[in-house]
């Protein structure tokens, strides 16, 4: 990374000197790499974040450019995200496009904040933060002329799943009949959305951090796309997303906790037979990832420990799927 | 226990007590992965891939049962239903039996 003409390039953009303190490369992220910048912007100390592409990027996620569109709608609407500073679309700076947010304080480590007592201000009260955050990013809802990419709504967002579903079956060399039998029943079952909002759409713990006493910054808005708020809570609620934590929403705390607090932030109930549909969905979808991640070791693209086993967590996630399948 | 499995068993060991504690980071990371492969692995004795065998011999050709379950033809009511459930979950039960137990409550 040329460091000259990045700072250069964010003094421009700040209007006012910046100069570059400390650069360390942070942990986390398979698909973007995250770097700690301390800086000085007209002698004023500051800790930001850069964030830019890996060289191994997923066709289906967001680029840089297009996150910082949603980070800025998120900020906007009152969630609790990391100040989106700036954003650079010219290669030329660093090599790749790149956005610089504000760095935030805490930690989203999953097992740690599934199976933590007290952070975020106890578990009852994290729930509800939960709750309330996902509330406002609910309230993003279309048309919304700075997000034009995500393109126009589907009004079927169960339909929809399905067939995304299907197709990436349908492009995998082995069929998988125990995750259709769970596609098959979900189409038979499947209800209209009752509304159709910005969804986060990897809202889970990981992908939040959290302090003490609250969540400090919501993380990772590259699969955001409008949907039925229940797909969010659905993906929260997935068994497979709760690293160990007792708490069936993200590890963390109850169900009744949940619906409560968002309820109040919307004034919408939360449907449990919609939650139920989008949890069978999230164990598919996720399943879905998984075999696709094996495959990239079994084909030889990217040989590797890691990739090799999460082909083995997908066993589980059809076992999930056929017991919760009537 | 077979030669095989004596010799993974004890490198699964090796790494755990004796490679583990010296390292950090993605270092750490790796060689606990590796145990972890290690361990499905040990899992795969031949007991547990034949009865894996048995249970996908059970239901036949899947491209053929993925196409019976999209067009709706082992939907509740089919005389197939239950059956093909049950092998189903016989089929992931007996995966996890080699790359996830703790799901069947082991």
């Amino acid at each position: 990374m040329d460091e000259e003409r990045l700072a250069s390039w964010l003094s421009a953009q700040a209007a006012a000197p910046v100069a570059i303190a400390m650069r360390e490369r942070l942990s986390g992220g398979a698909i973007q790499q995250n770097w700690r910048l301390d800086v000085t912007r007209d002698g004023v100390a500051q800790s930001w974040v850069l964030r830019t592409d890996a060289t191994a990027t997923l066709a289906v996620s967001r680029s840089r450019m297009q996150e910082f569109a949603l980070l800025r709608a998120a900020h906007l609407a009152g969630v609790t995200v990391p100040e989106p500073l700036f954003a650079c679309d010219d290669i030329g700076v660093i090599g790749q496009p790149f956005f610089v947010m504000r760095r935030v304080g805490g930690s989203a480590a999953a097992h740690r904040v599934a199976r933590a007592e007290t952070l975020g201000g106890g578990r009852v009260a994290l729930t509800q933060g939960l709750a309330r955050e996902l509330a406002r990013v609910h309230s993003i809802r279309p048309p919304a002329p700075t997000l034009a990419f995500l393109g126009a709504p589907d009004p079927d967002p169960c339909g929809r799943f399905i067939r995304q579903m299907r197709a990436a079956f349908d492009s995998y060399p082995t069929p998988r009949p125990a995750l259709e039998w769970g596609l098959r029943y979900l189409e038979r079952v499947a209800q209209p959305a009752t509304a159709i909002v910005l969804c986060h759409n990897d809202f889970r713990t990981g992908n939040y951090m959290v302090d003490d006493h609250a969540i400090t910054g919501v993380l990772d808005w590259e699969f955001a796309a409008w949907g039925d708020p229940h797909e969010d809570i659905g993906w929260l609620c997935a068994k497979c997303w709760r690293f160990g934590g007792p708490g069936e929403v993200g590890g963390v705390g109850d169900r009744a906790t949940f619906d409560a607090a968002y309820t109040e932030a919307t004034g919408a109930t939360v449907d449990p037979a919609r939650v139920a549909w989008w949890m069978i969905a999230a164990t598919i979808r996720w399943a879905v990832v998984a075999i696709a991640q094996a495959q990239r070791h079994s084909s030889g693209v990217e040989p590797g420990l890691e990739l090799a086993l999460t082909g083995h967590i997908v066993p589980e996630l059809e076992l999930d799927v056929m017991r919760a399948c009537a | 226990m077979s030669d095989a499995a004596d010799l993974l068993r004890t490198a699964r060991s090796a790494l755990l007590e004796k490679i583990v504690p010296d390292l950090a980071g993605p270092a750490r990371f790796e060689a606990l992965m590796a145990a972890n492969a290690i361990a499905i692995a040990l899992r795969s004795t031949p007991a547990a891939l034949a009865t894996l065998a048995a249970a996908d011999e059970a239901l036949g050709d899947a491209g053929l049962l993925v196409a019976r379950i999209r067009a709706g033809g082992l939907d509740p009511g089919a005389p197939d239903h239950a059956a093909i459930r049950l092998a189903l979950l016989a089929c992931a039960e007996a995966r996890c039996a080699i790359s996830a137990p703790k799901a069947l409550g082991a």
